[in-house]
């Protein structure tokens, strides 16, 4: 992360048109990437709960809503450095830009979701029927984040996985995109590790209480 | 996976059959989820036409407020089916007389079958009060089929999920809004170029897809639901 920090800063060269507010993009883009793969990752964890039923993943649960967690935690950042981003290029903080427009839903079935979990609570069915609704939104999400954007017009740049499948970007700038989204996938590896393992602690302290 | 076998599969039509039946006749004597979702339509589309004052409104905004009143008459009404079981005791009943498979198609059936009726009147009225030249009255027909299916398809299943949480409030237009919302924006795109006399076969194919996906996903997790700890 270090690493990717000083490249962003110090290595990668100034964009030629969007200048020195390209080096957002080593940040933002992670950002919406990490959210995106937290959701996946929700998703697939939700249905290795909902098949496997606790027997070879017991902490199936905890990780779909600690990922969860932590793509909300994500989103919010990549709302937040699009936003400052958008000011700068656009002359305003929001313009409903499908791509804006798709990070506003994903937030929108992250709240949903805690609503319904905060709704579930204290049933038995809470895992499952929570899992079940992450498995409907990851279906949903397809539509919304690669369909849709490509349907409308955008204003933001050429996306990354474009049309003839080339990233259109400097060697530097590419380097630095890449190193910086690894440090950003790692980091929440790393946080969701930490955040299950947390789990399991206060699973097992309420445990022991309740004996 | 075993397949099916002839029986089996004849059993889980028939038990469709029979499900489909049950609702319709406890629609029929009640009238509950369907006066709900019309009378919310209607009077959304009045409300509408009252505050437009005979204004000329654009395509746009015509495909927009065609929709939210789609949209919100259908959260009144489409969870209906799942949670009067629940209150009334007769869910259990059911998962013990009824394969899951078939309880899922029979209340996804019902549920289109109220969409229809809810766009089958609000369309007409849209139309009339607010006085709507549509370009192309067939392309908006399939959007608003395709639309309405779309929403069917993805809200069946949360109903049920709404059902098991109690049911309450707005909880089901809350967990509904993220999935509905992109068939809804290609509905609403799709109205607007109907309306203008443009294109649709593109986004009804969208609408098409997306609603087959969601039958398709939730047929498959609709057990996952429904059985009882």
């Amino acid at each position: 992360m270090p690493a990717a920090v000083i490249m962003a800063f110090m290595y990668a060269p100034a964009a030629a048109v969007l200048g020195e507010t390209s080096r957002l993009l080593y940040f933002h883009v992670p950002l919406a990437w990490v959210s995106s793969m937290a959701f996946v990752v929700s998703g697939v964890a939700a249905i290795v709960f909902l098949t496997d039923g606790g027997r070879r993943a017991p902490r199936a649960q905890d990780t779909f809503h600690n990922s969860a967690v932590l793509g909300t935690f994500t989103a919010l950042l990549a709302t937040a450095t699009g936003s400052v981003w958008a000011k700068l290029m656009w002359g305003s903080y929001w313009n409903w830009d499908p791509r804006q427009t798709s990070i506003v839903i994903l937030l929108l079935i992250y709240s949903a979701y805690f609503s319904l979990r905060s709704a579930l609570a204290g049933r038995p069915a809470r895992g499952r029927l929570s899992a079940v609704y992450l498995v409907i939104a990851m279906t949903v999400m397809p539509f919304f984040v690669f369909v849709v954007p490509r349907v409308f017009g955008s204003l933001h740049p050429d996306p990354v996985i474009n049309p003839d499948m080339k990233i259109h970007l400097e060697p530097e700038m590419k380097l630095t995109l890449l190193v910086s989204v690894v440090a950003f996938s790692l980091l929440y590896f790393h946080m969701l590790l930490l955040l299950n393992r947390f789990s399991k602690i206060r699973a097992t302290v309420e445990d022991l209480r309740d004996e | 996976m075993r397949r099916p076998s002839a029986a089996g599969r004849y059993a889980l039509l028939e038990a469709v059959r029979a499900n489909i039946i049950k609702d319709f006749r406890i629609e029929f004597r009640r009238r509950f989820a369907v006066n709900v979702a019309l009378s919310f339509a209607a009077i959304t589309t009045l409300a509408v036409s009252l505050t437009a004052g005979g204004a000329r409104l654009g395509a746009q905004t015509h495909a927009l407020l065609f929709w939210i009143i789609i949209f919100f008459s259908a959260m009144n009404g489409l969870s209906h089916v799942f949670t009067r079981e629940e209150e009334e005791g007769t869910a259990l009943f059911l998962r013990i007389t009824s394969p899951a498979e078939a309880v899922f198609t029979a209340k996804l059936v019902f549920n289109i079958a109220v969409i229809a009726v809810i766009v089958a009147a609000v369309a007409p009225l849209y139309v009339f009060f607010l006085d709507v030249e549509i370009a192309s009255p067939g392309a908006f027909a399939l959007v608003a089929c395709a639309g309405s299916l779309a929403i069917a398809s993805s809200t069946t299943v949360l109903g049920a999920i709404v059902a098991k949480a109690g049911g309450r409030g707005s909880l089901f237009t809350i967990i509904s809004f993220p999935v509905v919302l992109p068939p809804l924006w290609v509905a609403v795109k799709a109205s607007r170029s109907a309306i203008a006399g443009g294109a649709v076969s593109g986004d009804a194919v969208f609408l098409l897809a997306f609603s087959g996906a969601l039958v398709a996903v939730s047929y498959m997790l609709f057990g996952h639901i429904w059985i009882e700890e």
